[in-house]
């Protein structure tokens, strides 16, 4: 039951990207398209689940003093093993995401949940939670990837949608059209958390904004 | 092929904890190791509660100034204060935990704002435009710059009105350092009576601008019989800890004798952690009066 | 010329944060004030220099003679992550007005994605030593401009009535895509 619960936060209570204002590179970078954004995701869960997997199995023989140097060579590597994948069976892929394959290492989700969670946490629970987290990271960056594609290129997954004689707005695929729009997907977010929150009758929370939500520096800290 | 990147990695790490560990020893700074653990058992907000730069200010000043006591975070309360003196070895008297009271109760005194206001929306700019937006010039003017000062979320403005949430806040007195009309006071927790009237004003001056607003009766000076009230530049003040340690058995005369209902006891509001004192405001009454700030 | 030609493009037209998408958490945790985004901005010019030139190092002498390049993430992770280690020992003991200025942003650098990235970057381009760290400058410069100019955007935005729903972490983001849509129109400059 609580590896249903850990499995699940990460859909919506917890969801990366838009609750936890998380891993916000390369939600920015690669949502030009609903591909682009899918393949990553797909990465980052494979990373997340077996990074957290991994982290949770040897927890108890870390020193707790050179735990985030060793959470990092963990994520290092496996990121290493997702590259090489990508290489062989995705290579228009790997070519597309570039540069934010290997960084997939510095992406706050992964040290953050592996000190917050993997590090206290069973196996099961860590796997439920990486895996969670990943699937809400893959559809965030699905869901931002189709918006910017559709309207930017008409497309989605490569597929025409809009109707006939659509002009594209090209600003969407690019830089700016990136952040405006998690921008407003973000203010979205915490419109539907006020409104649930009155329905509830409860005190509004506010979102874990901006880089605070992250634990990352934190850990390095106290490293 | 994995012999060798084995071999690779093996020996970059190696050489990175090596390089590490021999800059640790040669690059090694004294440090009072107690500073480290009294900073670990700050809670890290960063207030300035303390009146020291930050908590690595306190943390640095109370292991090496013998006089600085080990209470003064009032963000962690008294667990923390306990484990600071335990660090430090001194010993520690219980700092009273204080939330910040509004001494301000405009909507339900009914107070009228003096004109639209279109300016910034900050208290501290409003409060310059001819003595601020209500016609009581010591009114809580709610651009909420006490909302901006707190670093633990526990002040919120509605309905034009500041509000301390007691569970948050921790007595930093952020807030009280932000708000332009020192309406904000820093009270004890355990506190019976609450004063909630900032005006400096008289009898009528007071009676024209606000249906709760003190008149200056005096009534509660004479009749506490702890003499914890007095008036002080023409404010009342409560000596809150001359009234602790009377105790309840005055039966809170200045509270049923005040006859503005400015002195309030807490004991009703106490159970809800949101700042109670402000009956729910009528819906009709406020949306009736303009808007200052659009 | 051609330094000139550097600067312009890592500052301007490709500037790190605005059109690369690289470095964005500090870009929106540590633009609320200025001499934070100052302090930020010149430990991460600070340490994309250093790193740069030891992963550029790392990669010529160690990587490409041993067909290594397919554990290039990794071993420029561990060198940043030592190097970041080492710089604050180093500064605490050696140069301590530094220290106090940059020392509480050098942690946070570790899992910057900026200094990884300018690391990796160099190394696609194919650049050699020297004109590496300048790239690394100029993208460092580059930061800096874009976190001062946020900040600054910031404190006004701080005195503003928002919808409560955009206070915070959205309206920032929408303000980025504004800037960088007006970096946007340096894209001329790079023909």
């Amino acid at each position: 039951m609580t590896v249903m619960r850990e499995f699940t936060k990460g859909l919506w209570k917890e969801l990366p990207p838009f609750r936890l204002v998380l891993g916000l590179c390369p939600t920015l970078a690669v949502t030009n398209s609903a591909d682009n954004g899918l393949g990553m995701g797909l990465a980052v869960i494979f990373v997340l689940t077996l990074s957290n997997m991994l982290i949770s199995m040897v927890r108890s023989i870390i020193p707790k003093k050179v735990r985030i140097a060793c959470f990092i060579v963990i994520a290092a590597s496996l990121v290493v093993a997702v590259e090489l994948l990508m290489q062989a069976y995705a290579y228009p892929l790997y070519q597309q995401l570039g540069i934010f394959v290997p960084l997939i290492v510095v992406n706050c989700i992964i040290l953050g949940r592996a000190e917050a969670f993997a590090a206290k946490n069973g196996v099961a629970a860590s796997v439920a939670d990486g895996l969670g987290m990943g699937l809400g990271f893959t559809l965030s960056l699905t869901f931002l990837g189709s918006l910017r594609e559709i309207w930017g290129n008409g497309t989605w997954f490569g597929h025409a949608v809009m109707w006939e004689g659509f002009e594209p707005l090209r600003i969407m695929v690019q830089a700016p059209g990136a952040f405006i729009c998690l921008g407003l997907i973000l203010a979205g977010m915490n419109l539907i958390n006020v409104w649930q929150a009155r329905r509830k009758g409860r005190d509004p929370q506010p979102l874990t904004q901006g880089c605070g939500a992250c634990q990352a520096c934190h850990m390095n800290h106290e490293a | 092929m994995v012999f060798v990147s084995i071999l690779t990695l093996f020996a970059l790490g190696l050489a990175a904890s090596i390089v590490l560990a021999v800059a640790s020893r040669v690059f090694h700074v004294k440090e009072d190791p107690r500073v480290e653990a009294v900073l670990e058992a700050l809670p890290g907000a960063n207030c300035g509660g303390c009146g020291f730069a930050g908590c690595e200010g306190y943390a640095t000043a109370v292991v090496n100034d013998p006089s600085v006591p080990a209470n003064k975070c009032c963000a962690g309360g008294a667990a923390v204060s306990i484990a600071v003196g335990e660090l430090t070895g001194k010993t520690v008297a219980e700092a009273e935990p204080l939330y910040a009271l509004r001494r301000c109760d405009k909507l339900a005194g009914k107070v009228a704002p003096r004109y639209q206001y279109q300016g910034m929306p900050s208290c501290a700019a409003a409060a310059l435009m001819r003595g601020g937006t209500d016609v009581c010039v010591y009114s809580c003017l709610g651009f909420g710059d006490c909302v901006q000062a707190c670093p633990f979320g526990a002040m919120e403005v509605r309905d034009g009105l500041a509000r301390v949430d007691r569970g948050k806040c921790t007595g930093c007195g952020a807030c009280v350092a932000a708000c332009p009309r020192g309406i904000l006071e820093l009270t004890p927790q355990r506190g019976r009576v609450a004063v909630y009237c900032n005006t400096r004003d008289k009898l009528r001056a007071v009676m024209d601008v606000c249906d709760v607003g003190c008149i200056k009766c005096g009534k509660c000076v004479k009749t506490c019989p702890a003499r914890a009230v007095r008036l002080e530049e023409n404010r009342i003040v409560i000596d809150q800890l001359q009234c602790l340690s009377y105790g309840p058995s005055c039966g809170e005369v200045c509270v049923s004798g005040c006859p503005r209902h400015i002195l309030r006891s807490t004991r009703k509001s106490d159970a809800p952690v949101e700042d109670a004192a402000t009956p729910p405001a009528p819906a009709g009454g406020e949306s009736s009066r303009p808007q200052s700030r659009a | 010329m051609e330094i000139f030609a550097i600067f312009i493009s890592a500052i301007f037209v490709n500037n790190i944060v605005l059109a690369q998408y690289l470095g964005n958490c500090p870009y929106l945790g540590c633009s609320k004030e200025k001499s934070v985004a100052l302090g930020m901005g010149g430990a991460v010019i600070f340490v994309i220099i250093v790193s740069t030139c030891c992963t550029w190092l790392m990669q010529r002498y160690v990587l490409d003679p041993y067909n290594l390049g397919y554990l290039q993430t990794i071993v420029f992770i561990v060198v940043i992550a030592a190097l970041v280690q080492f710089v604050e020992m180093f500064l605490k003991k050696a140069v301590p007005p530094l220290y106090a200025a940059l020392g509480i942003f050098l942690p946070l650098i570790t899992t910057n994605c900026a200094v990884m990235g300018v690391a990796i970057l160099v190394q696609r381009e194919g650049f050699g030593l020297l004109e590496s760290m300048l790239w690394g400058v100029a993208y460092g410069l580059g930061f800096t401009l874009a976190l001062l100019l946020m900040a600054g955007i910031r404190e006004r935005l701080d005195t503003c009535r928002l919808p409560k729903c955009m206070a915070g972490t959205p309206i920032a983001l929408v303000m980025a895509g504004l800037m960088s849509l007006a970096f946007m129109g340096f894209k001329g400059m790079g023909q």
